[in-house]
């Protein structure tokens, strides 16, 4: 057996179904805390409950709205916490000073025919989780935090987005408190689309930035799922 | 129970672990360790923009229970007072040490960070964390066959005389950064304004990244005033905010060799102790 195959191997399930390492400290972690009184259970149910409800529809929704009505888009780049709350997204739920990791600043960028934007945390994986749900698993990867920066253009095409010469890149290198999301062109072919037609292209990986919207194109550019070992049951 | 030759494998495995420059013993002596392999290995693990990588396969992951319980435990604590999202990044992304850093997975840091702030900030003794662990670990041996785990808090603790950080009730009604508004005097850079990022040492943290400093941009936007996260990541409310700003690069510039056009740019979030004006 290879090297290659022996590690490979190491990926599989074991036959027996052992609670993981992690599992276990995640367990164990959260019983101290409630003993101690550092938080109650209701605390953690509570946001339980809001972290399993938030998703990339309210942010769809922001930009879908934005293309149809001007007066709305100005909103949106003037304070975009503000434009937040008219699709039922308030940066100061669920604590009443937001989610913590979150904090409670956002940027729109808004792309031109000339200029593209694209979003990482070469820092971390901040990404604006209260109107966009979780960040994706690449997204965290080092490998797209290493390389966005500074090879836009490749990055960009390995999700099978090529960008023209006469289209300008701008990363948003996302490391401090603001959050930042895209609002893409909006594609020829929409002129008398409704907000949730356009709603529908606009697809998480468009509000990164690594995809732009397209008539018919309705999913993610990145589709592979790996599976969990012991995933979230709701 | 281990044997001799279970102990043995296992530091055989440990032994392939590396992360230090191969052509460097282990411990050095003084005389090996020039200014540049010291920035290197003191350097915050975190910082990766720019580091050479070969494409990977991108694809996304299907949430495992544990790290959405991880994610929001870490979110509770901050949302009850423990600590600040800033000192959580600094534990998990930097002081975890760069093998952990890219051997574990993302939120296999959040747990670890977690476990570590409850330890240092005497909430409680490593004591009770590994009895806590025996004894999860003991309730499913054999495996979990088919069952969902679950956390058995033994009571309800009374929280009242827990320290918990001002920042979790100060920001209620405001948020973060906004709790800062008005704290840190006149701006001292304008939209437009040229800038050059200082290379001041980096030691234990900072969100600065390695690859703007030295460099020249221009002031894009006036962001916000906040503590800074040299500072807010040890929880020293009792610092004065400051100014932050997002600043442009031009990318050619930035970067030797850039393969893009000369009009691609990159923004980033920057303190003023960061910058200086340059005219």
């Amino acid at each position: 057996m290879s090297e290659h195959d022996h590690d490979h191997a190491r990926t599989v399930a074991p036959m027996v179904d052992e609670i993981t390492d992690f599992e276990v400290l995640e367990i164990a972690l959260r019983e101290l805390c409630i003993e101690k009184g550092l938080f109650t259970a209701e605390d953690h149910r509570r946001f339980t409950e809001f972290a399993e409800h938030i998703g990339p529809t309210p942010a769809a929704h922001m930009v879908a709205r934005a293309w149809l009505d001007p007066e709305y888009k100005k909103l949106v780049l003037a304070d975009a916490i503000a434009a937040s709350r008219e699709v039922g997204v308030d940066w100061l739920e669920p604590t009443g000073f937001g989610t913590p990791s979150d904090f409670t600043a956002l940027h729109v960028l808004e792309d031109t025919p000339t200029l593209h934007h694209v979003i990482v945390c070469a820092l971390c994986s901040c990404y604006p989780r209260p109107i966009l749900g979780n960040s994706p698993e690449w997204y965290r990867t080092p490998n797209y935090r290493r390389r966005l920066v500074r090879w836009p253009r490749q990055v960009l095409a390995e999700f099978g987005l090529y960008l023209p010469e006469d289209v300008a890149i701008r990363v948003e290198d996302s490391n401090q408190k603001h959050r930042f999301m895209v609002m893409p062109v909006r594609p020829k072919g929409t002129e008398d689309w409704d907000e949730d037609q356009l709603a529908a292209i606009l697809t998480r990986d468009c509000l990164i930035g690594v995809a732009l919207p397209k008539v018919g194109v309705t999913t993610n550019a990145i589709t592979d799922t790996r599976p969990a070992i012991h995933p979230v049951q709701h | 129970m281990t044997t001799p030759r279970d102990r043995v494998s296992h530091l055989d495995l440990m032994a392939r672990l590396k992360s230090a420059f191969t052509d460097l013993p282990d411990a050095p002596s003084p005389d090996l360790i020039d200014h540049e392999r010291f920035t290197a290995y003191v350097k915050t693990p975190h910082d990766v923009g720019g580091e050479p990588d070969a494409p990977i396969k991108f694809e996304n992951k299907q949430y495992e229970a544990w790290e959405e319980s991880t994610y929001v435990l870490c979110e509770v604590l901050g949302w009850r007072g423990i600590w600040h999202t800033e000192e959580r990044r600094r534990i998990g992304n930097v002081d975890v040490g760069r093998t952990i850093y890219l051997g574990l997975p993302y939120y296999g840091r959040w747990v670890l960070a977690a476990a570590r702030i409850l330890v240092e900030k005497h909430h409680i003794t490593l004591g009770e964390l590994t009895d806590r662990l025996v004894e999860v670990k003991r309730r499913y041996e054999g495996g979990l066959e088919g069952k969902t785990w679950q956390a058995k808090p033994k009571f309800e603790g009374d929280g009242s005389r827990v320290t918990r950080n001002l920042h979790h009730t100060h920001a209620v009604g405001k948020g973060d950064p906004q709790v800062f508004a008005g704290q840190a005097g006149q701006p001292k850079f304008q939209v437009g304004d040229t800038v050059l990022v200082r290379e001041l040492p980096a030691l234990f943290y900072t969100r600065t990244p390695e690859y703007v400093r030295g460099a020249t941009g221009e002031i894009a936007t006036v962001a916000y005033e906040s503590l800074g996260p040299e500072d807010e990541a040890w929880d020293r409310h009792d610092q004065t905010p400051e100014w932050f700003y997002i600043v442009r690069f031009n990318l050619s510039q930035l970067w030797h060799g850039y393969t893009g056009t000369g009009t691609d740019t990159l923004q980033t979030e920057i303190p003023q102790r960061w910058l200086e004006a340059l005219t």
